[in-house]
């Protein structure tokens, strides 16, 4: 029988392990991070949220280590707002499945190892696939924050990368273990719209049913001479859910709950610089095997161009339905479909900029534009004034936020 | 003895007509610039015309030499654009292919042909003034001798071949005569003047005569910047896989 080991020996371990980094000769260390305050006025009230007056906080702290061939990255967030999107007590979180925003979260603890044309990263990361800028149907690893709806933010996502490139071609396999799913908005907020038979009902968070196992993923892009282009293959979970609603008549409410859908998907995207402007376009096939699910092909075409200090981008966002079910889901990215989408920016120096974009249903039952001026303060410190005008139908995903219009105020420090 | 006279005079007599042959003139500075690779962190100071000045810095890595070569600048300074980085293959045949990544947003773009006459993150050097300018791709005529900064130099006009596409139409270099190292570089669209270079604080680095501060000048936006190179090396080990795409991202 072999004697104890002593219980120190484990965890002390995975601590030198983790150090032994650091210790090492040749390392370099580096960290960045950033400190934003954001206060949103809404000239009007919504049916189910009467804050018109909204601001809130996010600071990063992103350390980075590189050591020979090893790449160690992490990111520690912390959210406050006066709205209660995030949560109010400590905790950390790493998964990051709830309905609230973490306080405080682990946005991404990656390890990765490159040799040769060979590169391996570990752990929670942003994966981000696709060419277009409007809407990126092949983006399938990245999941969004949608709590405020036309100011999404990216999500990592825990998983297994392995890349093989050279100077042409690259290989792109991921794994992740576990979906991590968007983030809707919360049901007493104004970014949800009820429907009107259900005016005046309470909505109830009901939970979710999270798909188990993983979802897996290959990519290949090439670098032609006057092209790029690239094909994917997805098999996993639609991160953005169909709604299950219950009328509970002993709460006298409507629990809302969210189901996630097996998905396949079939993409590409290419990039074609042409003498006068750069045309790209992109387009997944959404396949399931899921009864509910609809299937549907979504693409985009867009024409950008830099010319001095301006940069035009335009272009059409399409759907094409094989299969419809009618199910209540909520699926910004399909919303925003069957859309005209243009935008214009301009760096008027190396401290200002002004953008202006603007997106209009085919049909004409939605319309969103936001006009935004941003100014650098000193070294650290920029200014961001936006206003955005939303018009359009109850009957549209964008038309039906016609009480969210706003006027936005971002400080933000950067180190 | 007086055949080797003859020889020497021969030797004398041909140096100038051959110094002013322009193509073997930048052939020259090509040659004497070469190197496996170049490492270096720069300091860039951006003046705009109000007198406001932005301190940024890079880090520059290049392997290869000119026609061949690939390079990636990445910044580190100041916070708000630490980690954007600028991927520049060159060829030999054509103007470069270049790639942005931006670490806020995860994704890389590809900088299109007309893009290249934008400033490159608020300096005032386009993305086309960061690709090696490669001899085989330009057509020069000479222009005369000159004197930049009390030395003498040759001047040369050069135009881009047709298959090297520059928002430039012509450039007027300046070559200093002692060591064949550009002194001053002007670039025209048409008769206008744009963006002016100029090539100071010489050094001998490792065998290679090099410009240890640059300054570009917009004469459009009458603002400049002023590039000064730090901890400069050549023929330092890098490796051709340190300089794709996916080298961006993994930063």
């Amino acid at each position: 029988m072999s004697p104890e080991r002593p219980k120190w020996k484990a965890p002390v371990g995975l601590l030198a392990l983790l150090l032994m980094p650091w210790l090492a000769p040749g390392q370099m260390f580096t960290q960045q991070g950033f400190f934003e305050t954001d206060f949103t006025v809404y000239p009007q009230t919504a049916p189910d949220d009467s804050g018109q007056a909204i601001s809130q906080s996010q600071v990063e702290w992103a350390p980075e280590l590189k050591w020979g061939e090893w790449r160690f990255k992490a990111a520690l967030d912390g959210d406050f707002d006066s709205h209660r999107m995030a949560e109010r007590q400590f905790a950390v979180s790493y998964w990051d499945r709830g309905v609230l925003r973490p306080a405080f979260e682990v946005g991404r603890l990656s390890v990765s190892w490159a040799h040769g044309p060979l590169t391996i990263e570990l752990g929670k990361q942003l994966v981000r696939w696709g060419k277009t800028d409007i809407l990126i149907p092949t983006d399938r690893f990245a999941p969004r924050d949608y709590l405020n709806v036309i100011d999404p933010e990216y999500l990592a996502v825990t998983a297994a990368r392995i890349t093989i490139s050279n100077q042409t071609d690259s290989l792109d396999f991921v794994y992740t273990p576990r979906m991590t799913p968007s983030r809707i908005p919360l049901l007493d907020q104004r970014w949800v719209v009820a429907p009107p038979q259900a005016e005046g009902i309470p909505l109830m968070d009901g939970g979710a049913e999270y798909p188990g196992g993983g979802q897996y993923g290959v990519r290949w892009n090439h670098v032609a001479k006057y092209l790029e282009y690239s094909f994917s293959y997805f098999r996993g979970y639609n991160n953005l859910p169909l709604l299950q609603t219950d009328y509970l008549p002993a709460l006298g409410g409507i629990e809302v709950t969210r189901n996630y859908v097996n998905l396949q998907g079939i993409g590409a995207d290419t990039a074609i610089p042409l003498s006068w402007v750069t045309l790209k376009a992109e387009a997944e096939y959404f396949g399931s095997k899921t009864s509910q699910a609809d299937e549907y092909l979504l693409y985009v075409v867009q024409a950008e161009r830099q010319w001095r200090e301006w940069l035009f981008i335009g272009g059409y966002t399409g759907e094409y339905d094989t299969q419809l079910h009618h199910v209540l889901a909520f699926d910004p990215e399909r919303g925003l479909a069957k859309s005209i989408v243009g935008r214009v920016s301009w760096d008027i120096d190396t401290r200002r900029s002004l953008a202006v974009e603007a997106v209009e249903r085919q049909d004409g039952a939605g319309f969103y534009s936001k006009f935004e001026y941003s100014q650098m303060l000193g070294e650290h410190w920029r200014v961001t004034g936006q206003i955005g005008v939303i018009r359009g139908l109850d009957s549209d995903f964008l038309g039906q936020y016609h009480r969210n219009s706003f006027g936005d105020l971002i400080f933000r420090y950067s180190f | 003895m007086n055949k080797l006279r003859l020889a020497v005079l021969l030797l004398v007599c041909s140096y100038p007509s051959l110094a002013q042959d322009p193509r073997q003139i930048i052939t020259e500075v090509q040659k004497r610039s070469h190197a496996e690779s170049e490492q270096y962190q720069g300091l860039l100071q951006v003046i705009e015309s109000g007198g406001k000045i932005t301190d940024k810095r890079w880090t520059y890595d290049r392997i290869g030499s000119h026609g061949n070569s690939k390079a990636i600048i990445r910044f580190t300074e100041p916070a708000e654009v630490k980690g954007v980085a600028l991927l520049i293959v060159n060829h030999p045949d054509r103007a470069s292919d270049q790639w942005m990544w931006t670490p806020a947003l995860n994704r890389d773009r590809r900088i299109a042909q007309q893009d290249r006459s934008t400033r490159f993150f608020g300096t005032d050097f386009s993305f086309e003034d960061l690709e090696e300018r490669d001899v085989d791709q330009f057509d020069y005529s000479y222009k005369g001798e000159d004197t930049i900064d009390g030395e003498p130099c040759w001047k040369i006009e050069s135009k881009p071949q047709s298959n090297h596409r520059s928002q430039y139409t012509s450039s007027l270099l300046w070559v200093r005569k002692s060591n064949y190292t550009y002194a001053a570089i002007e670039n025209y669209r048409g008769d206008k003047l744009i963006r002016r270079l100029k090539y100071k604080n010489m050094e001998n680095v490792q065998g290679i005569w090099t410009s240890r501060l640059l300054e570009m000048e917009d004469l459009t936006r009458k603002s400049r910047t002023i590039l000064k190179l730090d901890s400069l090396k050549y023929n330092a080990p890098l490796k051709e896989d340190q300089f794709t795409v996916e080298s961006l991202r993994r930063g």
